[in-house]
């Protein structure tokens, strides 16, 4: 292609133990929608880093816009007009939208001074471009995840880019957001701007890639456009096996008995209105909506860690009005928080810590832990669930993202015999690794605890649980079973507006 | 999904209000209370006179916390100003020693001094990541140690002519006052409207991503630590004008103190959001407040007690706001 804007032969990069990137090769042209997929580890970041200029390559060539070239830093690169929009966006939340589109070279009059007034108006005119109406005197602080992506965008666009690299982008945002995002894709292609995208969710790549790259433990296995692909046979290549089956079979008796978790007319904060529900011994339940419809405040008000404004929930057949985490725990539930790293480890510990924090208690005499058993519960966990770690003293922060789910899966089971609360369970997780976390959940399901998934992840959604609530604006819309259970009908519901919706309780 | 709500209500004036920081609410809304309570309370407050009197006694406040605020909006926190002014304000008077010709090279040298320093402190956290809280605490005591050295008790004096500073009048109004608004304006415009400045809001705000962004954080850094090295420098100074000699001892306390007013003035600690006016309000403050409790005749004990109440007050309101944006 003489028309390449970046061109990639050869590279590779290795670290401390491991050769992250061996002899790979890439090229993209103008106005290309790429796709980069492969498992987590398989290189994908790596490659992005080097293109980027975050890292420097052992070996290899790379040409951006017809010439050889080895950046010295991610700021040259960016200059030349390469431009990379990190999952973890790189915004300043206190400052205004136009002071972030141009934080590294803000327009100045000749007095050397800030010109505002003109900042403001290019920053009105890039966002206008991209069919933006935020507000440049905006902080950036009160803007959705999805505008605030858009800032980034208009921030490459400002300095000229001619390749944009989005980083997993849609893993923040939910389905309507992920509409616009592509829609500013589509846009950006239009310019001539070349686009690599990364995303673990492969129907995205057939919704918005003309071609797809697939990368597995470093190496190129191969760069095919989506019109020869099929999903199966993406999966196929990415994790180097045919692919089976994504999910386990599910539940084929309907669940008996008292619920073991359930919600009675619950109300909490401006998010959840009046949600009931009940989680059976065994079964999966998946908990659907748009990001922002209040799924993880559901949770959170379950589980005690918010407070409950009017109803009660039931615990394992205890009735409570106002449950606390502490007892929620004490009842045998666990709750598995989405962002792993805030609220869920401990990032800088290691593996053992992380699964024993919650049941010290039970670890050990009154006065001192028995580390040794504590290290033995950790190290027969990461063989039950083939955590990929050097053992119980491997610290968390090293651990792929996929491994991390699991630690905390581990955690969870050690406390919970009644029900798990799963939000996001495979947020950021590679297919192979996403395959296992399923394998895992069923498994517990099938040992007799209730499960409740909250995932923005459609198929995920749709192919691992057993019954779906949708939720839409805080209320419930709509419960879905068997036949009834496709990608379709979840979004009807999930768009339905809660007060125009189902009244709660009916079953679809 | 509308990225900002704009209700067809919501004029530029009802929005342009609502982006003033509700720190700053707090803090005019305690300056009023306070006014009026010192108003009821002591006939001899609410007077002319005894404003122009605050006003000229804040400036020493008034600079060492704007320095302050500069390194807290990196993120950072500069707690080597106390000694910087011990050794500046008897350096500065050691060296001069009475002698007019002198003063203004001593001057340049001894900013000069504190800013070469204040760079140190920042290149320092930056290259060997440390914590700005050890590197200052370390730099502090390092400085002590080099004042006492040099002399254990004050040293030389200063020219009459010298004590301008913080005496002279201009119009009835203290110019030692009126320089620090000057040096706080001059502030106002280095974070609004140079690259510099903005760098500091970005660096305090995500130091990794301003780096990406092509921002050098080492040399924003050891502009923001230079600047508050110079700015406690000059309060050294300004108190060698006030005492009319130096103190191996003088600047004791001035670490903590400049903290209270960049706080209560809602920069936050953790960097990238507050900035100058917040402070300069916060100067008024405190030193409307203990001037009252002189007024009063209270203990200096209360003062302290007074003051950390209204420390905590002043940021826990803070915090709510930004718990709900």
């Amino acid at each position: 292609m003489t028309s390449a804007i970046v061109s990639v032969t050869g590279m590779s990069k290795s670290f401390p133990g491991v050769r992250s990137l061996d002899r790979v090769d890439l090229e993209v042209a103008r106005g290309e929608v790429r796709a980069l997929v492969g498992e987590n580890g398989a290189g994908k970041s790596t490659l992005i880093k080097i293109i980027a200029g975050a890292y420097r390559p052992d070996d290899g060539e790379l040409a951006f816009d017809g010439r050889s070239t080895r950046w010295s830093s991610p700021h040259e690169a960016a200059r030349a007009g390469v431009h990379v929009i990190y999952q973890e966006l790189i915004l300043f939340p206190d400052m205004t939208v136009a002071q972030n589109i141009f934080v590294n070279d803000q327009p100045r009059n000749r007095f050397c001074l800030i010109d505002k007034a003109d900042m403001r108006r290019r920053a009105t005119a890039i966002l206008e471009e991209l069919g933006s109406p935020i507000d440049p005197d905006e902080k950036v602080r009160n803007l959705t995840v999805a505008s605030q992506q858009l800032v980034e965008i208009a921030r490459a666009l400002k300095s000229n880019a001619k390749l944009i690299i989005f980083d997993e982008p849609t893993a923040v945002l939910g389905g309507h957001e992920v509409d616009i995002l592509f829609a500013m894709i589509a846009r950006l292609k239009a310019r001539g701007v070349a686009v690599i995208f990364i995303s673990h969710r492969l129907e995205e790549v057939f919704a918005i890639a003309d071609s797809a790259t697939v990368l597995k433990d470093g190496k190129l296995v191969g760069t095919l456009p989506v019109k020869e692909l099929t999903q199966s046979k993406l999966v196929s290549m990415m994790i180097g096996r045919p692919l089976a089956d994504m999910f386990p079979p599910k539940a084929t008796s309907e669940p008996q008995g008292a619920p073991v978790l359930a919600a009675n007319d619950i109300w909490s904060g401006p998010k959840v209105k009046g949600i009931s529900l009940a989680l059976h011994k065994g079964e999966i339940v998946g908990l659907a909506g748009m990001v922002g419809s209040g799924r993880t405040e559901i949770a959170h008000a379950l589980f005690g860690s918010a407070p409950l404004e009017r109803g009660s929930v039931t615990q394992g057949g205890t009735a409570a009005t106002s449950p606390d985490p502490c007892q929620s725990i004490a009842r045998g539930i666990g709750f598995l928080t989405e962002n792993r790293k805030e609220e869920g480890l401990f990032m800088l510990q290691d593996i053992a810590v992380n699964i024993s924090a919650p049941i010290l208690g039970r670890i050990g005499s009154a006065l001192f832990l028995n580390r040794t058993a504590e290290r033995m519960l950790a190290r027969q966990q990461i063989a039950q669930y083939a955590i990929a770690a050097t053992g119980p003293n491997a610290a968390v922060v090293n651990l792929s993202g996929g491994n991390q789910q699991k630690v905390l899966l581990g955690r969870w089971v050690n406390t919970s015999n009644t029900a798990l609360i799963l939000d996001e369970p495979t947020r950021g997780v590679d297919v192979g690794a996403k395959m296992e976390i399923y394998r895992i959940i069923r498994e517990l399901a099938n040992r007799g605890l209730g499960i409740l998934v909250i995932s923005s992840e459609l198929p995920e959604i749709i192919g691992l649980c057993d019954r779906v609530i949708v939720i839409a604006e805080g209320r419930k819309t709509g419960e879905l079973t068997g036949r009834d259970l496709t990608e379709e009908r979840v979004m009807e519901l999930a768009v339905a507006t809660g007060g125009a919706g189902l009244p709660n309780g009916v079953a679809a | 999904m509308t990225p900002t709500q704009s209700t067809p209500a919501s004029t530029a004036v009802t929005r342009w209000f609502r982006r003033i920081p509700l720190s700053l609410i707090v803090v005019v809304a305690l300056l009023l209370l306070l006014t009026v309570t010192g108003t009821v309370l002591s006939d001899r407050f609410a007077t002319s006179r005894n404003f122009l009197n605050v006003f000229q006694q804040a400036a020493s406040l008034g600079v060492v916390s704007l320095g302050q605020t500069l390194v807290v909006l990196t993120g950072g926190i500069d707690l080597s100003v106390g000694a910087m002014i011990s050794l500046t304000s008897n350096l500065t008077s050691g060296l001069i020693d009475g002698n007019p010709d002198r003063v203004l090279p001593v001057v340049i040298g001894v900013v000069a001094l504190g800013a070469a320093i204040g760079c140190m402190n920042g290149l320092l956290t930056h290259y060997l990541r440390i914590h700005p809280l050890i590197v200052t605490l370390g730099m502090a005591s390092i400085l002590q140690g080099v004042t006492l050295l040099y002399s254990l008790a004050p040293l030389g004096k200063v020219p009459q002519e010298f004590q301008v500073l913080a005496y002279g009048r201009f119009l009835g109004v203290s110019i030692g006052g009126l320089a620090m608004i000057g040096l706080f304006v001059l502030a106002a415009i280095f974070l609004h409207f140079t690259r510099t400045g903005n760098a500091i809001y970005a660096v305090g705000g995500d130091p990794r991503g301003a780096h990406l962004m092509g921002i050098s954080v080492a040399r924003t850094l050891a502009i923001a630590y230079g600047l508050s090295g110079a700015l406690a420098a000059i309060t050294g100074i300004y108190l060698v004008s006030r005492m009319g000699t130096g103190d191996p001892w003088r600047g004791e306390g001035f670490e903590l103190a400049s903290i209270t007013p960049v706080v209560v003035g809602g920069t936050i600690l953790a960097g990238g959001r507050g900035g100058v006016l917040g402070t300069l309000l916060g100067v008024y403050l405190i030193s409307l407040l203990n001037n009252l409790l002189n007024f009063l005749d209270v203990s200096t004990f209360y003062q302290w007690i007074i003051q950390g109440l209204i420390i905590i007050t002043a940021v826990a309101i803070n915090v709510e706001r930004g718990r709900r944006a």
